[in-house]
């Protein structure tokens, strides 16, 4: 066991030595010549702006939200296709209930706009989203 | 290496760290994440009971309920937190102190 | 009892299921000032789910989906109680003014879902279903308490609430984790044969595991030292979900402590110090160590309250521990007078918030200065509200009184070790007189009399008069609630 281990220590004291030779040469014979433009971060060409650490929309978490739940219910399918081949009729059934009931949620988030990017109008706009909201509720 | 000791070790390594980022982190969200240690810390004793002791593998099926449930969970608590946020503008549990406590 | 054939004794569960389905699709096409409407598709779906529940109470106990859930008659009594508190609560919330601004097709369709979280809860055995129950319960009370999106202190109780939540859920797991590594199986039954065969090898393991499944437990009943986070979520939440957060899920609490404690800890005559596995720690002291200590700081608290609705919600820890006192008991006689509780906490406790609910909706406040004076400007209202204090109190001639006489009389007949728990429950019904009290008194001698007389509308009297009359006839004449919890006594039990 401390043999195969050690093929690991190896390859990865390898890896530190090859990656740490060429930085090291880079760095006694390059000449330094550091201005503003170089420092900055590269973006294409374009000047950088801002901070990276801006807020992100707050739509992404939504889709993000919707999106988790619906992927972590796949994980049931697993024990099930499992079983399947023993189970037969019975089991598509209980699945195709199950995917049914899921149906039923997507449809739910759909009707209420929640999938759209741009929603059609923000519903009970409080806090940063009160300018937005439709000042005529349905 | 193959006994069970060790994941056992894993797993209570794990719950403590939960433990610790639940107790001691004022933001939301790092709490969560503390709750989520610990969820998979149960996780994994679970499957590692499941495989070392197990006539059954009851352990894995529960382990999969238990990804699904915290998923929910979750879910719940980052919409909250995002409620929070719009109304309060942080997500610091210590600033949503406006109940008596 | 196999899959299928288990689909018929399931049929309540079903129906709650499509109950729930059509509440949600309902949501969809009604317009926000209608969504009152989906109050009644729930309602009605529930009365039918109330009267298969009946229909099925006298099956025969057995165990449903190859041993996850059981159907007994004492599910079906705490079913029951859960679809009662669940119909009042949701006629106070189409009179509920904080819900006004909101759509209510989630919440309705929200407490449906955590109605089917609270029937497994009340039947599972199988720690399977009992960590999933509870999620379920748990994840569907976070939204509704911070259901008020634009109340800031609705949104903070939901934080406090899913943090507390998550974390107690998340240790009680890694007990059960445990428990199941000892037991080598998920099954009740089958854990308490392990258990009760294992050598004093794994003694701190297993009291490990037990304390940390006890802290979710006690989390759910609100029990200290698991208390914290009662006072802020009662506080912040839509009083609706106040009111509901304080009976149902703890009736379905306490209906899975006692099937946990009473399947896989216990013989068949009582919790006694050796049974629980083959650990020497006293148990039922500890636990009626715990049930002092709840009820005593859940009194002492709710004296230094000003907010009504802050003292209710200390109040309920208060009741919490008057049911727990007879948790360490857990015989038969036990077991029924804490049924009899619950039965008549849940009309007593929703009456009092309904009318916590009336008076913000007429007032704006829910603080000690609102009600002031209410006993002489709404003299109905002000009546209902002493019956209910002198319930919660337990005094006679009310409902309370015969609560307590139970839980008192089980533990006179328990024996002499249990006595401290009676002198210690009775010291504090002495303690809630005073703020109970004071409620009253403010009513009544507080405030200035006024001339216009308010009667409650017609919904809200509804309410009142069918929380009312159980907690005052249940007090001179309760012969058959008794002989109802007496014939509910059935467990399905099962000896491997």
């Amino acid at each position: 066991m401390y043999r195969d281990f050690g093929t690991v220590f190896f390859a990865v004291i390898m890896g530190i030595v090859m990656v740490s030779i060429p930085l090291i040469i880079s760095w006694l014979i390059a000449p330094s010549n550091k201005t503003k433009d170089k420092l900055d971060t590269y973006e294409c060409g374009e000047e950088a702006e801002g901070s990276a650490w801006l807020q992100f929309n707050i739509r992404f978490y939504i889709i993000a939200l919707i999106f988790l739940i619906f992927d972590v219910e796949v994980v049931f399918l697993f024990p099930w296709a499992v079983v399947f081949k023993e189970m037969g009729l019975i089991a598509l059934i209980e699945m195709g209930i199950f995917l049914l009931i899921l149906c039923a949620g997507l449809a739910y988030v759909w009707v209420k706009s929640d999938l759209e990017w741009v929603r059609r109008r923000i519903k009970y706009g409080g806090g940063r989203y009160k300018p937005l909201s439709a000042s005529s509720e349905d | 290496m193959d006994s069970i000791n060790s994941y056992l070790f894993i797993s209570s390594m794990l719950f403590c760290l939960g433990l610790f980022g639940v107790i001691t982190r004022r933001n939301a969200i790092a709490v969560l994440m503390g709750v989520e240690l610990i969820l998979n810390a149960a996780n994994i004793n679970f499957v590692a009971f499941s495989k070392f002791n197990g006539m059954n593998i009851d352990g894995h099926i529960f382990s999969l309920m238990v990804i699904v449930l915290a998923a929910a969970e979750a879910a719940v608590a980052l919409a909250i937190i995002i409620n929070i946020y719009n109304n309060m503008n942080t997500i610091n549990i210590d600033d949503a102190a406006e109940l008596k406590r | 009892m196999t899959n299928l054939q288990s689909l018929e004794f399931f049929i309540p569960e079903l129906i709650l299921t499509i109950t729930i389905l059509a509440a949600l699709i309902t949501d969809l096409f009604v317009k926000k000032s209608k969504t009152n409407m989906i109050g009644w598709v729930l309602g009605v779906g529930l009365v039918v789910v109330g009267l298969s529940v009946h229909n099925l109470s006298s099956a025969p106990p057995t165990t449903l989906f190859l041993d996850m859930i059981v159907i007994d008659p004492f599910s079906s009594f705490m079913k029951i109680v859960i679809i009662l508190s669940t119909l009042l609560v949701i006629v106070a919330s189409w009179v509920n003014d904080e819900l006004e601004k909101y759509r209510k097709g989630e919440y309705f369709t929200i407490m449906g879902i955590m109605v089917m979280g609270l029937f497994l809860m009340t039947s599972s055995v199988d720690i399977i279903m009992l960590y999933i129950s509870i999620e379920v319960v748990s994840i569907m009370s976070f939204v509704l308490a911070a259901y008020l999106k634009l109340d800031t202190r609705s949104n903070e109780a939901g934080l406090k609430y899913v943090i507390y939540g998550a974390f107690s859920s998340g240790v009680m797991l890694f007990g059960l984790s445990i428990v199941y590594g000892l037991a080598g199986s998920t099954n009740y039954f089958a854990i308490q044969d392990t258990l009760s065969s294992l050598d004093g090898s794994a003694n701190p393991a297993l009291i490990m595991a037990l304390l940390m499944i006890f802290a979710g437990f006690g989390y759910k009943i609100s029990s200290v030292p698991f208390h914290f986070w009662t006072p802020d979520v009662y506080e912040g939440s839509p009083s609706t979900i106040t009111a509901y957060l304080s009976v149902a899920p703890k009736a379905a609490g306490f209906a899975m402590i006692i099937r946990f404690f009473h399947q896989v800890f216990s013989d068949s005559i009582g919790l006694t110090s050796n049974s629980i596995g083959s650990t020497d720690l006293p148990w039922p002291e500890i636990i009626g160590v715990l049930a002092v200590v709840t009820m005593t700081m859940g009194n002492l608290v709710a004296i230094q309250q000003k907010s009504i609705k802050r003292m209710l919600a200390y109040s309920s820890i208060a009741h919490a521990g008057y049911m727990m006192l007879a948790l360490p008991v857990l015989s038969m006689e036990a077991v029924e007078s804490i049924m009899i509780y619950l039965f008549i906490y849940v009309f007593m406790n929703l009456g009092a918030f309904f009318i916590v609910i009336f008076v913000k909706n007429k007032t704006g406040g829910e603080s000690f200065e609102d009600f002031e004076g209410l006993g002489w400007k709404m003299p109905i209202v002000g009546a209902f509200m002493t019956l209910f204090m002198l319930s919660l109190t337990g005094l006679p001639p009310t409902a309370g009184f015969v609560g307590k006489l139970y839980i008192f009389k089980t533990l006179v007949g328990a024996g002499s070790e249990f006595l401290w728990l009676v002198i210690a429950g009775g010291v504090n019904s002495v303690i809630s007189l005073y703020y109970y009290f004071h409620v009253v008194k403010v009513m009544f001698l507080g405030g200035k009399r006024s001339d216009v007389i308010t009667y409650p509308p017609s919904t809200m009297f509804g309410l009142m008069i069918f929380t009312a009359v159980p907690s005052l006839i249940l007090g001179l004449y309760w012969n058959p609630l008794a002989s109802w919890v007496k014939d509910s006594l059935v467990f399905y039990n099962q000896v491997m």
